[in-house]
């Protein structure tokens, strides 16, 4: 009897090949950052019990901080590539994806940047 | 626009039952989550760029509007969260499991779930919105 073999060269990953394996790597940091800050926002304290002194308070602690740095960075990642994915399969010309890619991009860059420098200015005393 | 009705019908007509409505939901609940993601960091922002405006942006989260939409987005999240999880599972941990009869269980797993955790957590938001913003309670 005999048997055949072929030998696979695997590929080497691209970015697409990158950006799937992102989205499921990030999945898994994401249930635990994800899920407990909206259990602990929205269901054990509720938004009646937030303003600007809860948050100072949260800041205060630089475990809470890094806490949203992570959200931050890996949650609007993930989404943003997610609504990525999504339109690749809405835009197909070359040109549009281009379009679409860097727009994304660019909100992505904006809004993070946004995040990051109020994660890291803190709250503002009301004038 | 004509890749935007080949899409849509595809979406629309496809029949591959649970698979394909999990497919549906995950994509709904992960743009839901999204966009919202967008307007919270916004607002989140606020705390430093304008922190006389951070109060309005909470109320109107305490909107009795934004209560309701706020247990639909809890369920976008627990759903889009567990469902990822499975096919993160799948995908990195058990390909050999991608088999249709598997899937139609263990979607069915995904949504059991999602519906133990997102009853209680609405019961409590609700709660705390009869509470707050109807004086139920005792509120
Ligand atoms: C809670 C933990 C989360 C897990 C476990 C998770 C898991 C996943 C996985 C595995 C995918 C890839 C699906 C595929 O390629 O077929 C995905 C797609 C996606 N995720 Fe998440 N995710 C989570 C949170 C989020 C959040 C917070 C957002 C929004 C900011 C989000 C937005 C998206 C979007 C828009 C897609 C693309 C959907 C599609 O291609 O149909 N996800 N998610
Ligand atoms: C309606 C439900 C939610 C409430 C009431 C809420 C509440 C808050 C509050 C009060 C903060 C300020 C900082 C802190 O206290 O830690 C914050 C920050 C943050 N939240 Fe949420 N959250 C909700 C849902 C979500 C969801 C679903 C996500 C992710 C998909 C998310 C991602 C973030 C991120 C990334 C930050 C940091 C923002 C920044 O650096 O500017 N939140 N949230
Ligand atoms: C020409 C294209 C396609 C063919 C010939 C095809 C064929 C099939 C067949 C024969 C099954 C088994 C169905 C069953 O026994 O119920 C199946 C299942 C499935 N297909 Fe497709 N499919 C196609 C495109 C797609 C596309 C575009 C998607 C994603 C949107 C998709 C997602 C699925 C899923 C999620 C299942 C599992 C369904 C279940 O669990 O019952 N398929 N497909």
């Amino acid at each position: 009897m005999t048997t055949n073999t072929r030998t696979i060269q695997k590929p080497k990953p691209n970015f697409e090949t990158k950006s799937w394996m992102f989205m499921r790597y990030s999945a898994i940091l994401l249930i635990p950052l994800v899920f407990g800050h909206l259990i602990l926002q929205d269901v054990i304290v509720g938004v009646h019990r937030i303003d600007l002194d809860y948050v100072a308070i949260r800041w205060a602690s630089i475990g809470w901080r890094i806490y949203d740095a992570l959200l931050l960075a890996f949650a609007f990642a993930h989404g943003v590539n997610g609504i990525r994915q999504v339109l690749n399969d809405f835009i197909q010309s070359d040109r549009g994806r281009k379009i679409m890619h860097w727009g994304l991009f660019l909100l992505w860059l904006i809004v993070t940047a946004i995040g990051a420098i109020a994660l890291i200015g803190g709250v503002r005393p009301i004038s | 626009m004509s890749n935007l009705k080949t899409t849509m019908t595809g979406y629309a007509s496809y029949r591959g039952r649970e698979g394909h409505y999990s497919f549906l939901l995950h994509r709904i609940t992960g743009l839901g989550t999204a966009l919202f993601l967008i307007i919270h960091i916004l607002d989140t922002s606020f705390v430093y760029f304008f922190p006389d405006l951070y109060q309005h942006a909470i109320n109107l989260y305490r909107s009795t509007l934004f209560g309701i939409a706020e247990v639909g987005l809890v369920f976008c999240v627990f759903f889009h969260g567990v469902n990822g999880l499975r096919v993160a599972f799948f995908d990195l941990i058990a390909p050999r499991l991608w088999s249709v009869p598997k899937q139609r269980f263990s979607t069915k797993i995904t949504l059991l779930i999602t519906l133990l955790m997102w009853i209680p957590a609405s019961a409590i938001m609700l709660y705390n919105m009869l509470y707050h913003n109807f004086g139920w309670f005792g509120g």
